[in-house]
């Protein structure tokens, strides 16, 4: 039993590391709102869901829908449309997706909340999608 | 050495072991996170690790290392809001002209100085010798979180506060150590804070500035495009010492100089297109190299300002201000696309997207109706500010100009232009009482200016050279958007506009001389035809 004290620190100190090296990453608020705004909102004007500002939620909600990863109402997800694969799939017709087809997923993510969250409707600079 | 031992010691290894695996993992799958933008993480210094209060606490903190900053942001008009015009001998800058649209900073400090790059300016007393009195976060932030509302003087909000006072709108506090910490170049949104809210709002004085220009597309301005070339405003308007290039007071209207090259000592305006892009631009088409001897690049290139989807200010009619309801309340009008079109404290709005250019020969020189000019209203029109040019100086090009109309108050007595307190919550303070007499007085006051107690209204307008939002060049003028009768440069003289200037007789005879040569040639053609019938025929 005693043995399993180290296996959970290993476990812990992976889980440590990996956190620490992933909220190294210093979030690009601007290269975010070009995505969302190139990518997210080109694409939704063009569906009958209609653009959505991200003054329209506040900052909770984005943060809960960014961790919840469910998009259109779960049907896929929304780190599905910040994948490389799904840039690389884009980028002939999408010069944002060309721009960033080798940014890290996770840190593209990261920009796009970071932009989701200042533009929120209680965000230090509410904002829209154009 | 016991059996638990051994346990917990391998569970210690493996614990390591896992860290640096996961560690090691990542740093191979994804590469290290890096600012790429700057050499130093201002987060990192001490004199920066601390709890700032105020904007002059972090402008000393930024001077510890920036030693000559300030004293280099103290000579340029950025700071100063003054410009002597060498040319016309006018003393120029915000601080001292007055305007068509907003009118005048004097007695309004407090709030026009929410644009200025210091702390506290909020009277005619303020101190520009005041090193911390820079406001060096402005142009420096790239948090995007960083403002500095109307009426605090260029004081950003630092903790949660009702405003304006007696509102019941609180405005929330920003964290400025945080702005502090992670200072970096400007960028199209620090500048645009200001310069795309000019007039006191979102497009209101430039047609070609605005909001939708800190991420344009392609479409919008093919430099600043943010998914492709993503030029800053300082790609252009290169800095030396703090001191920004390019002028609304001097603009360079005609570039003889071509490209900047490394090395080649050249003081010329960097900002001109010429700078970049040389003399003879057109590598495949010489014809329309020979145009630029006449017609400046943004008059084909900016097919039309106010492009973002945000409409621009046309026309401001300050005499239908002051309108109540029936309650006594001040009145807000929109048009139907929710823009406001009215409102008692300003008067009448005409808005404008997509708007094509108006057209003039200006050569550079800009010249201003001031506050101590003498103006009749009988006179017509006055301009505010107008542009010199014509066809035959040599320096004069066609530009294209947004002209803002509209009409102001004016002392019919004393027979000048006159500067109100508009902003204020004062009992002088037009935006809140909406008496002209009141307002006017207590503005001119603090302009140390005469006043005779009469307010009338005159027709004013006002002339800006449009030069951002450039198209791409498949989106650029076509021929005849100019050649053509009621083209774009029908009211432009002194130059013979194939297409426009067509002249009924010189044209029938040209045609009648094309004509006379097919015919000849195809009479030749036939005689030669017919003679080497007849050769062969012999």
């Amino acid at each position: 039993m005693k043995s399993v004290k180290p296996i959970a620190a290993a476990v812990l100190l992976t889980l440590l590391g990996a956190s620490f090296s992933a909220s190294a990453y210093d979030a690009d608020w601007k290269r975010g709102r070009i995505y969302y705004r190139s990518v997210c909102t080109s694409c939704h004007v063009a569906m009958p869901v209609g653009s959505i500002n991200p003054s329209t939620k506040t900052m909770a909600e984005w943060s809960s829908y960014i961790q919840a990863d469910k998009h259109a109402k779960g049907k896929d997800t929304v780190k599905q449309y910040v994948s490389k694969s799904y840039r690389a799939s884009i980028k002939s017709a999408n010069k944002a997706a060309e721009k960033f087809a080798e940014v890290p997923d996770q840190e593209l993510l990261d920009d796009i909340k970071a932009f989701l969250i200042k533009g929120a409707k209680d965000g230090e600079a509410p904002a829209s999608c154009s | 050495m016991g059996l638990n031992s051994l346990r917990q010691s391998a569970g210690c290894v493996l614990a390591v072991l896992l860290y640096l695996f996961s560690v090691s993992a990542l740093a191979v799958d994804e590469p290290k996170p890096l600012k790429l933008t700057t050499t130093a993480d201002h987060s990192k210094f001490k004199e920066l690790q601390r709890e700032f209060q105020s904007g002059p606490e972090v402008t000393k903190a930024c001077l510890t290392c920036h030693t000559e900053a300030a004293g280099q942001i103290h000579r340029t008009k950025h700071w100063k809001w003054e410009h002597l015009n060498p040319d016309s001998g006018q003393t120029l800058g915000k601080k001292h002209i007055l305007n068509n649209f907003c009118i005048s900073i004097a007695s309004n400090y407090s709030a026009c100085t929410s644009c200025h790059i210091g702390y506290g300016w909020k009277d005619a007393n303020f101190d520009f010798s005041v090193k911390e009195n820079v406001d060096c976060l402005v142009c420096h932030d790239t948090t995007g979180i960083y403002k500095k509302p109307p009426g605090l003087a260029g004081n950003p909000v630092i903790k949660d506060m009702e405003l304006p006072p007696g509102s019941g709108k609180i405005v929330k506090g920003i964290d400025i150590t945080k702005v502090a910490q992670k200072v970096g170049k400007s960028s199209r949104d620090t500048c645009g804070a200001c310069h795309f809210f000019g007039g006191g709002g979102d497009a209101v004085k430039h047609g070609d500035l605005d909001s939708s220009m800190a991420a344009p597309d392609r479409e919008l301005d093919v430099h600043m495009d943010a998914t492709g070339l993503d030029f800053t405003c300082a790609t252009c308007h290169k800095t030396s010492s703090h001191d920004v290039a390019g002028s609304r007071y001097t603009p360079t209207a005609m570039d003889k100089g071509g490209a900047h090259i490394r090395g080649k000592e050249d003081n010329s305006n960097p900002a001109t297109c010429v700078s970049c892009h040389g003399n003879g631009p057109h590598k495949k088409e010489e014809r329309l190299n020979q145009h630029a001897t006449k017609v400046a690049c943004q008059t084909c290139h900016i097919p039309a300002f106010a492009r973002g989807g945000v409409a621009t200010k046309m026309n401001w009619d300050w005499s239908t201000a002051g309108e109540r309801d029936a309650e006594g309340k001040q009145v807000v009008r929109k048009d139907d696309k929710g823009r406001v079109i009215y409102e008692s404290r300003k008067g009448t709005f005409t808005l404008g997207e997509n708007v094509k250019p108006e057209y003039f020969w200006f050569n550079g020189d800009v010249n201003y109706t001031l506050v101590t000019d003498k103006i009749e209203k009988s006179e017509g029109v006055i301009r505010i500010n107008w542009l010199g040019g014509s066809p035959t100086d040599g320096k004069s090009l066609i530009w294209p100009v947004k002209v803002f109309r509209g009409s102001q108050p004016f002392d019919p007595i004393n027979k000048t232009l006159v500067k109100p307190h508009t902003a204020g919550n004062d009992d002088t303070g037009y935006w809140k009482n909406l008496v002209w007499d009141k307002a006017v007085e207590a503005g001119m006051k603090d302009a140390g200016l005469p006043f005779s107690g009469q307010v009338d209204f005159v027709k004013t307008e006002m002339f800006w050279p449009i030069t951002h939002m450039v198209a791409p060049k498949e989106n650029a003028l076509a021929c005849v958007e100019c050649h053509s009768k009621n083209g774009r440069l029908t009211g432009i003289q002194g130059v013979y506009i194939p297409g426009r200037d067509a002249n009924k007789l010189i044209d029938t005879i040209g045609w009648g001389i094309a004509l006379l040569a097919l015919l000849g040639s195809l009479g030749h053609g036939l005689m030669l035809i017919a003679a080497r019938r007849k050769h062969q025929g012999e």
